[in-house]
């Protein structure tokens, strides 16, 4: 390995790169290292390189830094290296520390414990089966197992203890890994397949009861480490010799496939999901070029080649079900487009109405993809560009760096869903009502731009959406809608503090304290819960923490609105007046002049001079702020 | 190859988890003497010498290789192409 002249030459450039502190070529000289080798010495030796400008990483490349405390009953030390590498390959930089082996109920428990002294932002929760049902593998031995439900139910009682103890006192994200269910078991596969209460069925049983758990916890999320095990080979996963000998729970050669699979799970407690595909046509979306193979000529239907391009229009038809906003960016006559999708109908799996943007023209890619974010009031950040043409692509990713470039393999179309599932943009651990109606949003919204135009005054077009605001309080509401909120608003959003769903309960629970959702709908359709503000009052005064909107009903007099309510109940709770703060960050230009437009004055003396925030101030004895007139309210 | 030095291959691997320079990988160097060697990578430099030289060590003995020439004695006696 050592006479490998590429991997000593990225080496070198690794170390380069960190003895001068440049993050972005030690990254990517990383990158490509890990490409040609996945040895251990390598990861370790990047591992190292990584820790030794972990400023850089975050300073440079905005990467986020993650308190992470791992609790455990098994031995994850040899596989740390692994996961702080593929960490920082998807952008956070880990400072790990690592429980004791028994210690995991104490840890969870006690308020003094290393764990609660660290004050992790991550935990993860990875026991094995002694601890979380040891007693399984005995009960489920005859395949009756009239006991082993009750194993079962108790186990999840304990873990939901530990959990619900642990959430009390910390806000910090959780994973909890589930178990990996046995390869061989002593009914042998046909016993164990065909007997209800075989060991294959109870882990998987049980798994599914843990997932359930963490679906009621907040910012909890079940880590199936099964799939990964089952998808590279439940019998190599582990090796039995290093597991007995050093209780360590994965084979040295899965350490990489593990820890990409624990990240790309837990990246969904910090990371708001995609929300556009935009997908090239020709080679892409069908084979062939529609230009000069014309609408029969191009590859699409039933039949090799032609259903592998049918296999990746499914794909994006369930993710369009789920609220992924489909796009094409093609160079072509868009004529010949629409003449394509009417003539083949029958042969392609989706139609032109299924996307709810798409410039089919020969302007450069950039612009075109950089005009349809503009039209759908959504950030380039939540953009997936798939395109066959290498130079495309390349072009994307230079002029559009924040775009999530897709390469199509076009010498292998049956691999394109393989390829797009295999990149977590999409993940999501919760999926809520108004994702799902997203696309049907957007497609209103449309219809609502049609009428702009075709009304004279603002107000009046205003009046003629028929807009009715509930306001709601954040526990009555999904609450994993309004954290969803908090995580992804970036343009109407005051103060951009990312706050969990465990702080938002406190808000709402708290004395003085109001986290209130607001719900909109108008005669073209129903937009779901768009905002949330959380405020505090204490004393005579009321603080407003985080208030919000998504953009796609900003400039409608619903931010007044919200606002308003806010007023009211600060009123109730004895306020004299109402602290409005703003933190200006690269993308929250649209609300800058929110609180003076809607009558606050700022505060000269803020009283945080430390820090980046504007305070403003609105007295309530002085001014009471008005729904505006063409908002219908409902449910106060 | 005698057993007083330590061949290249072995070192650079060395070199990488304890964060030295490979010269400064001897046979003599312990876990006593190295500070980076601790029992979490002991198991860590046991598992990619096996993973290198393609060799399993006895889960008995992995305690005891606590010096830089008892697991390469081990790993010639295994036949491994150091």
């Amino acid at each position: 390995m050592q006479g490998d002249p590429d991997r000593q030459d990225l080496r070198r450039q690794i170390k380069e790169a960190v003895d001068a502190k440049n993050a972005a070529a030690a990254v990517n000289s990383a990158r490509k290292l890990l490409a040609v080798s996945s040895k251990s010495a390598d990861v370790i030796f990047c591992s190292s390189a990584f820790s030794a400008i972990g400023d850089a990483l975050c300073e440079q490349l905005g990467m986020r830094r993650l308190k992470t405390y791992i609790v455990r009953s098994v031995t994850l030390e040899p596989i740390l290296a692994a996961l702080a590498v593929e960490a920082v390959l998807a952008n956070y930089a880990l400072d790990i520390q690592v429980g004791g082996y028994g210690s995991y109920v104490d840890e969870l428990l006690n308020p003094t414990s290393a764990l609660a002294q660290f004050q992790p932002e991550l935990i993860l929760i990875i026991l094995d089966y002694e601890e979380l049902a040891g007693r399984l593998p005995e009960l489920c031995s005859d395949g009756i197992g009239a006991t082993v439900e009750n194993e079962i139910d108790e186990c999840c009682v304990r873990m939901e203890q530990l959990l619900r103890n642990y959430r009390a006192g910390s806000s910090a994200r959780i994973l909890f890994q589930g178990l990996v269910v046995p390869d061989l078991t002593s009914l042998g596969d046909v016993g164990d397949a065909n007997l209800p209460h075989g060991l294959t069925n109870s882990v998987q049983q049980l798994n599914r009861r843990l997932a359930a758990l963490c679906r009621s916890i907040s910012d909890c999320v079940f880590f199936d480490v099964d799939r990964i095990a089952a998808r590279h080979g439940r019998a190599r996963w582990r090796d039995a010799r290093l597991f007995l000998a050093s209780r360590l729970p994965v084979s040295t050669e899965f350490f990489q496939d593990y820890s990409r699979g624990l990240i790309r799970i837990f990246a969904t407690l910090f990371r708001a999901p995609r929300k556009v595909l935009c997908t090239d046509l020709d080679n892409t979306l069908w084979g062939g070029i529609l230009g000069e193979d014309g609408p029969e000529g191009i590859a699409t239907g039933s039949t090799f080649p032609g259903n592998c391009y049918l296999e990746y229009q499914r794909y994006l038809r369930l993710l369009s079900a789920r609220g992924i906003l489909l796009a094409i960016a093609s160079k072509n006559n868009e004529d010949d487009v629409r003449e394509a999708f009417q003539i083949r109908s029958a042969d392609i799996a989706l139609s032109l109405n299924d996307f709810v943007v798409y410039r089919i023209n020969w302007n450069d890619k950039s612009q075109s993809i950089r005009e349809m974010a503009k039209e759908l009031s959504v950030g380039l950040d939540s953009f997936v560009f798939v395109d066959d043409n290498a130079v495309e692509c390349a072009a994307v990713r230079q002029q559009l760096p924040e775009v999530a470039v897709v390469e199509a393999p076009v010498e292998e179309p049956w691999r394109l869903v393989e390829v797009l599932a295999g990149q977590p943009f999409f993940d999501a651990a919760v999926v809520t009502e108004d994702d799902a109606n997203r696309v049907k949003e957007y497609k209103a919204q449309a219809q609502r731009t049609e009428l702009a135009t075709s009304t004279a005054s603002r107000d009046e077009f205003l009046a003629s959406l028929g807009i009715v605001c509930t306001f709601q309080s954040a526990l009555r509401a999904p609450l994993a809608r309004a954290v969803q909120l908090l995580a992804k608003t970036n343009q109407f959003n005051l103060t951009t503090r990312r706050h969990s769903a465990a702080e938002v309960e406190q808000f709402a629970s708290a004395t003085g304290g109001q986290a209130v959702v607001v719900r909109v709908r108008d005669r073209f359709g129903d937009a779901g819960v768009v905002g949330l503000a959380l405020a505090q009052t204490q004393g005579d005064s009321c603080r407003i923490d985080s208030l919000l909107l998504s953009c796609r009903v900003i400039g409608r007099g619903i931010e007044t609105a919200l606002l308003a309510y806010l007023c009211e109940q600060a009123t109730r709770d004895g306020a004299k007046r109402l602290i409005g703060e703003f933190v200006a960050t690269k993308k929250n230009a649209p609300c800058v002049e929110f609180y003076p437009a809607n009558g606050f004055k700022r505060l000269i003396a803020s009283q945080d001079t430390t820090s980046d925030s504007i305070f403003y101030e609105l007295d309530l004895n002085d001014l009471k702020l008005a729904t505006p007139q063409w908002i219908t309210l409902e449910g106060i | 190859m005698s057993i007083e030095q330590v061949p290249s291959s072995l070192r650079d691997l060395l070199a990488d988890i304890f964060e030295v320079t490979p010269e400064q990988i001897t046979t003599e160097l312990s876990m006593e003497t190295v500070e980076n060697w601790d029992s979490f990578r002991h198991l860590q430099v046991i598992l990619a010498m096996e993973e290198e030289y393609g060799v399993q060590f006895d889960p008995k003995r992995i305690p005891e290789l606590t010096s830089v020439g008892l697991p390469q004695a081990e790993l010639t006696k295994k036949g491994a192409a150091l």
